[in-house]
């Protein structure tokens, strides 16, 4: 864990030195002690936002993967499941198709509001429905949910191409041209998150024993598993709201965190948040040396080399059925 | 809605014109026998492309750029097909869209059905160079259309033709002007336009000698900035044979954008006013970006909202003599 800790601390020195402009590390840090010695704004404008972002963004994804793989019990869970980047993509595209606005404050705000109001509609689906103390309703709910958000983002995006090109800037997932302004909002609904997943730990390691074992043991299932849902919605929706959809942070950061630290919940939600922070961070700062004067978005990043990685994992053949 | 409005027009107005013209034909059928438009007509294109036809074309469909370049000469297309919204479209503001059936509003989304009641003689429509050298790619599909199967089906309802958009934007006018008078407009008509177009370029490079500013024609999106290379844009490329001065930091390289990440911001910062493309970020979105917002046109107000206006006299003589008046109230700020 203390060596998770020095490797965020190293991913976020090399975030702040390297970038498509090649400044030298001594400006850099020189501007970082004196923000007034900053040419071109190229650290506090740039640098020092998007590693922030960053750091959160892998933060709130690699937490709420592995909950939501505690959750489910199932290894292929990803936070999207429960309709929240469905719900953020449909938001963002009514929000370009009806008022035509595609700027980054408004696109957060959509975004933040449609998770959330998607989420609350998944877990109303699977509350009417069969209930809550089986994932599988919920799993359920929300791939239904996300199907039909999807199906509506679509018709928007295919039947507006202005709607779709700014569609396309959003859903690829990108740390560039964000900045720091407006984003307190998101962070606080993130800690609100954090503080979620951290009380659900105990309960993640009761239902890792199955749905009776964990109610024997006297857990409350509906409070875990809203306590839980809770923490993967708003985690969740700050990530999309920030950057957009990112894919593949909460899939594979649980997997390589369980490899470290195995199953124990207290060590492996932190573990897998910190793993998170990590991979956005190195991904962020490949797309950006390797694109000369330009920059490869994160996100393309990630799905190149996430794939990879994850057909690694499971070839090694060591996923544990949870 | 107004797709629709037009659409119906265009049924209404076929029948009508159909009846028109066989009664032509019955009543006064030497009427004009030596009337060009009886004899064969035949036209090479940019591409190279022959076309033969026993007639020269009266009904002409073609996308919205080259529609706007027949409309000035007084050509009305019986079809326009455009990559934005036709009806809204500012650039035919000045032109009546009422005997002409609008067949697309998306690139590459081509109403064929539409299209073929229209029953053009001729579609017209561009082809854009890969390189710099002006290397055309036949194998790939014009531009405005989806693919190599739409075009095939597009040449079943009449042939198509292509103007070149590459190089020197006065080729690119020449093209469309070759066209028009191959079509019919006579050389008055284009000497008309062509005096008040070089009314206005004159007037561009009076107003480019007297405030001796940097414009960057730019795009920006959360991606960063794309900055147009003068010479590889028909537009820019003109306006600098004129005498305006565009940013052009790396004249070689990459062809047509140079693209800075925002943190890169500060290497193209060097122009005195920015046109800034309409379908990106605009003057507030840019000053909301940490490494852009000390710009000095930025910071002097000295950003103007800018679309790419069709190449034909008209069109670049209204054009010119807005990017006149810019620089005009324009100063030089690095």
């Amino acid at each position: 864990m203390i060596a998770l800790v020095g490797l965020v601390a190293v991913m976020t020195a090399l975030s702040l030195l390297l970038g498509s402009n090649l400044i030298s590390p001594y400006a850099v840090v020189g501007a970082l002690v004196d923000p007034a010695n900053d040419p071109g704004a190229v650290v506090w404008g740039s640098r020092v936002p998007r590693t922030v972002l960053g750091l959160l963004v892998g933060l709130c994804l690699g937490v709420a993967g592995a909950v939501m793989q505690g959750q489910t019990r199932n290894p292929l869970a990803d936070p999207g499941i429960f309709g929240v980047s469905a719900g953020a993509s449909l938001a963002v595209v009514i929000g370009v198709y009806v008022v035509g606005t595609s700027s980054v404050l408004a696109t957060l705000w959509l975004a933040l509001a449609g998770a959330i109001v998607a989420s609350i509609v998944v877990f109303g689906v699977a509350a009417l429905g069969r209930g809550l103390s089986s994932p599988v309703p919920l799993a359920i709910a929300g791939t239904a949910v996300s199907a039909l958000l999807v199906a509506l983002t679509s018709y928007l995006v295919l039947s507006d191409e202005t709607t779709l090109a700014a569609y396309r800037i959003w859903v690829v997932g990108s740390l560039s041209g964000r900045t720091l302004d407006g984003v307190g909002i998101a962070a606080l609904f993130a800690l609100a998150g954090l503080v979620f997943a951290v009380a659900n730990v105990r309960s993640l390691n009761s239902l890792a024993l199955g749905t009776e074992l964990a109610r024997g043991l006297g857990e409350n299932l509906l409070r875990a598993r809203i306590l839980g849902l809770a923490a993967i919605t708003l985690l969740t929706a700050s990530a999309v709201a920030i950057t957009g959809p990112i894919g593949f942070i909460g899939l594979t950061a649980p997997h390589i965190a369980r490899r470290l630290v195995r199953g124990d919940h207290s060590w492996l939600v932190p573990a897998s948040g910190l793993i998170g922070a990590c991979v956005l961070l190195a991904c962020d700062v490949i797309g950006r040396v390797i694109g000369g004067t330009a920059e490869v978005p994160v996100g393309v990043v990630l799905t190149v080399l996430g794939g990879v990685v994850f057909i690694g994992i499971v070839r090694r053949g060591r996923i544990a059925a949870l | 809605m107004t797709t629709s409005r037009s659409r119906l027009a265009a049924a209404l107005i076929a029948p009508v014109l159909t009846i028109a013209l066989l009664a032509g034909c019955s009543s006064t059928p030497q009427a004009d026998p030596a009337a060009s438009a009886d004899a064969a007509w035949s036209f090479t294109d940019d591409t190279g492309t022959t076309v033969t036809l026993d007639h020269r074309p009266e009904r002409v469909a073609s996308y919205a750029d080259y529609a706007i370049g027949l409309l000035s000469y007084g050509l009305d297309p019986v079809a326009v097909f455009g990559r934005v919204d036709v009806a809204s479209d500012d650039r035919f503001a000045d032109y009546d869209l009422g005997d002409t059936a609008v067949v697309g509003n998306t690139y590459g989304e081509i109403d064929l059905e539409a299209l073929a009641e229209a029953a053009p003689d001729l579609i017209v429509t561009g082809i854009y160079p890969t390189d710099r050298e002006g290397t055309l790619d036949l194998t790939a599909p014009y531009y405005g259309f989806a693919d190599m199967e739409q075009q095939a089906q597009l040449e079943k309802i009449a042939p198509v033709v292509a103007i070149e958009v590459g190089g020197a934007g006065s080729d690119v006018i020449d093209s469309l002007n070759r066209l028009s008078s191959a079509l019919g407009v006579s050389d008055d008509t284009i000497a008309t336009a062509k005096a008040e177009y070089d009314t206005a370029a004159a007037d561009l490079t009076a107003a480019a000698a007297e405030s001796d500013l940097e414009v960057t024609q730019m795009y920006a999106s959360a991606d960063g900035i794309y900055v147009v290379k003068p010479a590889d844009e028909p537009e820019t490329q003109l306006y600098s044979d004129l005498g305006v001065t565009f940013t052009d930091a790396h004249p070689d390289g990459d062809y047509y954008w140079d693209i800075y990440s925002w943190e890169n911001a500060a290497q193209m910062m060097t122009g005195d006013v920015l046109l800034v493309n309409v379908e990106g970020y605009g003057a507030a979105e840019l000053a909301a970006q940490p490494t852009f917002a000390s710009h000095p046109a930025l910071v002097a107000g000295q950003v103007h909202s800018w679309n790419g206006a069709a190449l034909d006299y008209r069109s670049q003589a209204a054009h010119m003599e807005q990017l006149a008046s810019i620089l005009r109230e324009s100063k030089a700020v690095s």
